[in-house]
């Protein structure tokens, strides 16, 4: 398609605007690659992430490989002071937001550190640390022989609280449990809270770790489906602002989110069907998007290999786009990430823009499901990154 | 000073620099945990649970504001688990 | 679109009372939710009290969800907001066919769920677990179940802000209302009594060994609690319109985050947040004629709470009452209950007490609790407080309708 077909003048676009959001960096840990522009490399040679986890944990895995970090250490990246009581949920979703931070011309300041916020999606937070805490209650000579030190790692808001006290971020504060849609509905969440003035930027974005806890959960549950995709980890962030206010400082943003919907319908095989339903989804956003079906020149899916949820999704998908539009599965490089999925999905669309001037203001959508019969939609518009922007 | 009491300080000494993130030989006998190691009220809990949980002993809340160093931290110990060093 | 949102159904599944006639009567009652720790083997722990909803009977409260297939906080979440749309009295097919959702705050998700998988782990292995508890572990299903309980398509967003979520959960749904995003809302929170939280507190120091007792100076701490609690939102117009009884108005909220310390509370960031709550409800502290207290029972936070009342109001701040001396913390329910009781007093016009109050603090000499007996009043504007771990600060403001 043509990709300059839809500009700021295009009809309807006026209305949208005072509710689009600019992303003006982002960040991105995974298996695959460490940072925006190394996930920009690695993804554009089609490299995998898939890695050897054997002893990784004192636990036994249920496979060999995941795309996981066996060597991930927090330490390595921020330092031993002040981390070493992370979960690891915890220390992929800091991760994220400080390289989130490296990338975008925006910094913190004591003049917006009151403004500026973070929205976090999880599944439920550090499953293992939960896990690993409840465990120390039934084993030993004393029930309440638990670490205090550990105890916050076992609320879900951990990252999102954390991540504020590393960055001194004062500004709205929020964790979304939102599964396999964490990573829309944390946009959404922050959507509203930009569009309502509560706060001028926010670090959005989810994380998921990779734990004997979730890879087992993962197997009982899935290990029938032949096709399925590895259990992964990692964590995907970004800084959003509102677009309008961006601008108008004469600032270039690498994405705007034009539309996030999202719904609700039966889990699979049960009514309403969520297949339709996200279809539905899909045509609200873009009418709200103000951007046509034809428009959309790439669809990043949260396909997984898990039949029941890939085909809602492929249903929601060809009834909406139709069966052309080109699918991008980020889950191949990534693995299956749970919550974090659907904020790698839109890294990886992004990814796809950094160093592709021929493909600025193009449309693309992320699409994601959830097994409790949740679907959700972004519409995205990117433009490259000349070199020397930002960080340069 | 004994073997018994050097060897309980060095383990205290090993507990105390964990939960502060710093290396044992920067915990000193009578250096602050609060004014030279940031230490706050959930690391002195963090302190006093896992000395509970090596030694198997209980130790009661009210001793926290003592534990303020690693000597005081011994002595409250010492005290606690009947240590004749 | 900016409209006003108010709140026309109230469910409360709580520890003293299931359903808002009960949970009113109750509250005006000073009645005591606390109880032995039945959904776990306590033996072992030196405390052994909580607030648990030991008549809690999803499956005479539900009738859409197949309750097996559920997690105990998803059921009082499912089972608070059914409630809550009776209450409301609206159509359920009016409702499953309009834009509605919910929003559903929490602490600790499906905590029974994952205690059942790490026994199973602890006694038989990871790789026995149970496959249909590992599929009930995700925390959004709370917010699921509220909408398939309901037939409802639109959004369902479970906020896990720890113990202040209910109050984002419910400043979300004002949100979806007043833009027009949505045209009913559902908003709450849930969370169940679970043996590792007892034991954090209980290390922490801030568990109570059998009352909770607020504001009072020789108070010791929370005692955990369960349940859920949810309110049913819609537009002004939409409650006049269908001539639904209004129990308040949601006039704003204000969210902030201390970003300084997970657990220790922050008053002078707990103040700043009073002050954007003001901003965005258009009120000035003076216009605050009862505030729900946050009132935890530990030294810290009520002191902490206190302090920052006393920065934004003044020595004369009006009453501020804890509503956990008789539920214990309900963590991720306790602001939504917190909403709950601030309707009922605007509608009923009566304070709830502090009970198991006995020593006035000298520390706390500008507060009045409201001490173990409901007040007679007819507050016009309400303050809710919620703080969380996290430095997740939120605060609501209802009103009375004008």
């Amino acid at each position: 398609m043509n990709a300059t077909a839809i500009t700021p003048d295009t009809p309807g676009h006026q209305d949208v605007r005072e509710n689009t959001l600019a992303i003006t960096g982002w960040g991105v840990v995974t298996s695959l690659a460490i940072g925006a522009d190394e996930f920009t490399t690695a993804i554009g040679e089609g490299r995998s992430g898939l890695r050897e986890v054997t002893g990784m944990f004192d636990e036994e895995l249920p496979e060999h490989e995941a795309f996981a970090m066996p060597d991930f250490k927090v330490r390595d990246h921020l330092g031993r002071k002040g981390t070493s009581f992370f979960d690891r949920s915890t220390s992929l979703g800091l991760l994220g937001c400080t390289l989130a931070l490296d990338d975008t011309d925006l910094t913190v300041t004591d003049d917006n550190r009151d403004r500026f916020g973070i929205v976090l999606g999880t599944t439920a937070g550090s499953i293992k640390a939960t896990s690993d805490y409840s465990r120390e209650t039934l084993e030993g000579d004393k029930p309440f022989r638990v670490n205090p030190v550990l105890f916050p790692n076992t609320v879900m808001n951990c990252a999102a609280g954390q991540s504020a006290i590393w960055l001194g971020l004062k500004g709205v504060n929020a964790t979304v449990a939102g599964g396999r849609l964490a990573g829309l509905s944390a946009l959404r969440y922050a959507r509203n809270q930009i569009r309502r003035g509560y706060a001028d930027a926010l670090l959005v974005g989810s994380a998921e770790e990779f734990s004997p806890h979730t890879a087992w959960f993962s197997h009982r549950q899935h290990s029938a489906e032949e096709g399925r995709v590895k259990v992964g980890e990692g964590s995907a962030v970004f800084v959003v602002e509102n677009a309008e206010a961006v601008r108008a400082q004469g600032r270039t943003p690498d994405a705007e989110v034009l539309a996030v919907e999202v719904g609700s319908y039966g889990a699979p095989g049960r009514e309403p069907d969520a297949g339709a339903g996200l279809a539905d989804r899909i045509g609200r956003a873009l009418r709200r998007a103000a951007v046509e079906p034809s428009q959309v020149r790439a669809v990043a899916t949260g396909e997984s290999g898990i039949a029941r949820l890939d085909d809602i999704e492929r249903r929601g998908v060809d009834s909406a786009l139709g069966g052309e539009v080109w699918r991008v599965r980020a889950s191949e490089w990534v693995g299956e990430c749970q919550s974090a999925s659907g904020s790698l999905q839109l890294a990886a669309l992004l990814a796809g823009h950094r160093g592709h001037p021929e493909l600025d203001g193009a449309v693309s959508v992320v699409t994601s499901v959830s097994p409790d019969g949740g679907v959700g939609v972004a519409v995205v518009r990117g433009w490259h990154r000349a070199r020397g922007d930002h960080r340069g | 000073m004994s073997e018994a009491r050097e060897k309980h300080l060095d383990e205290l000494r090993e507990i105390v620099a964990e939960v502060l993130e710093v290396e044992p030989e920067e915990i000193t006998e009578t250096g602050s945990f609060v004014e030279e190691h940031e230490a706050d009220s959930l690391r002195a809990i963090e302190i006093l649970a896992r000395i509970e949980k090596k030694y198997k002993i209980d130790i009661p809340q009210s001793e926290l504001p003592q534990m303020e160093n690693l000597k005081a931290v011994y002595d409250v110990v010492a005290h606690q688990a009947g240590w004749q060093d | 679109m900016n409209r006003r949102v108010v709140i026309t159904g109230l469910g409360p599944v709580s520890s003293i009372g299931t359903g808002v006639t009960a949970f009113g009567q109750a509250l005006r009652a000073g009645t005591s939710g606390i109880s032995a720790i039945s959904s776990f083997d306590s033996s072992g722990f030196p405390h052994y009290m909580a607030g648990e909803v030991l008549d809690f009977d999803p499956k005479a409260l539900l009738r859409t969800l197949a309750t097996s297939e559920w997690g105990r906080t998803s059921l009082f979440a499912a089972a608070a907001a059914r409630l809550a749309v009776e209450d409301a009295g609206i159509d359920e097919k009016v409702l499953a066919g309009a834009a509605a959702g919910s929003s559903i705050g929490t602490t600790s998700g499906e905590s029974q769920v994952i205690e059942a998988l790490t026994a199973e782990w602890v006694h038989s292995g990871l790789d026995q677990i149970t496959p249909a508890y590992a599929a009930q572990v995700p925390a959004s299903r709370l917010a699921a179940a509220v909408n398939q309980e309901l037939g409802l398509t639109g959004e369902a967003v479970t906020l896990s802000t720890a113990c202040s979520a209910s109050n984002y959960a419910l400043g979300y749904a004002y949100d979806q209302i007043v833009t027009g995003d949505a045209d009913y809302m559902i908003a709450g929170g849930a969370d169940s009594v679970c043996r590792w939280a007892h034991a954090g507190f209980y290390r922490l120091g801030a568990l109570t060994e059998k009352v909770c007792s607020p504001f009072d100076k020789d108070r010791s701490g929370i005692l955990t609690g369960e349940g859920g609690a949810a309110l049913f939102l819609e537009s002004l117009e939409s409650a006049t319109e269908r001539g639904a009884h209004i129990y308040a108005e949601v006039l704003g909220y204000g969210l902030n985050c201390d970003a300084n310390h997970m657990v220790a509370p922050d008053p002078v960031s707990i103040a700043e947040c009073m002050r954007r709550a003001h901003h965005n409800a258009g009120i000035a502290p003076a216009d605050v004629d009862y505030i729900c207290a946050h009132g935890t029972g530990t030294p810290a936070n009520d002191a902490m709470e206190a302090q920052a009342v006393v920065e934004v109001f003044g020595t004369r701040p009006p009453p501020i009452s804890s509503i956990k001396s008789m539920l214990g913390h309900t963590m991720g329910a306790a602001s939504g209950f917190g909403a709950i009781a601030s309707a009922l007093a605007i509608d009923e016009g009566f304070l709830p007490p502090t009970t198991n109050y006995r020593t006035p603090d000298p520390e706390l000499p500008a507060i009045d609790p409201v001490p173990n007996e409901s007040r007679p009043a007819q507050p016009k504007v309400v303050q809710n407080n919620g703080f969380a771990f996290g430095g997740n600060n939120a605060i609501t403001i209802l009103g009375r309708v004008a």
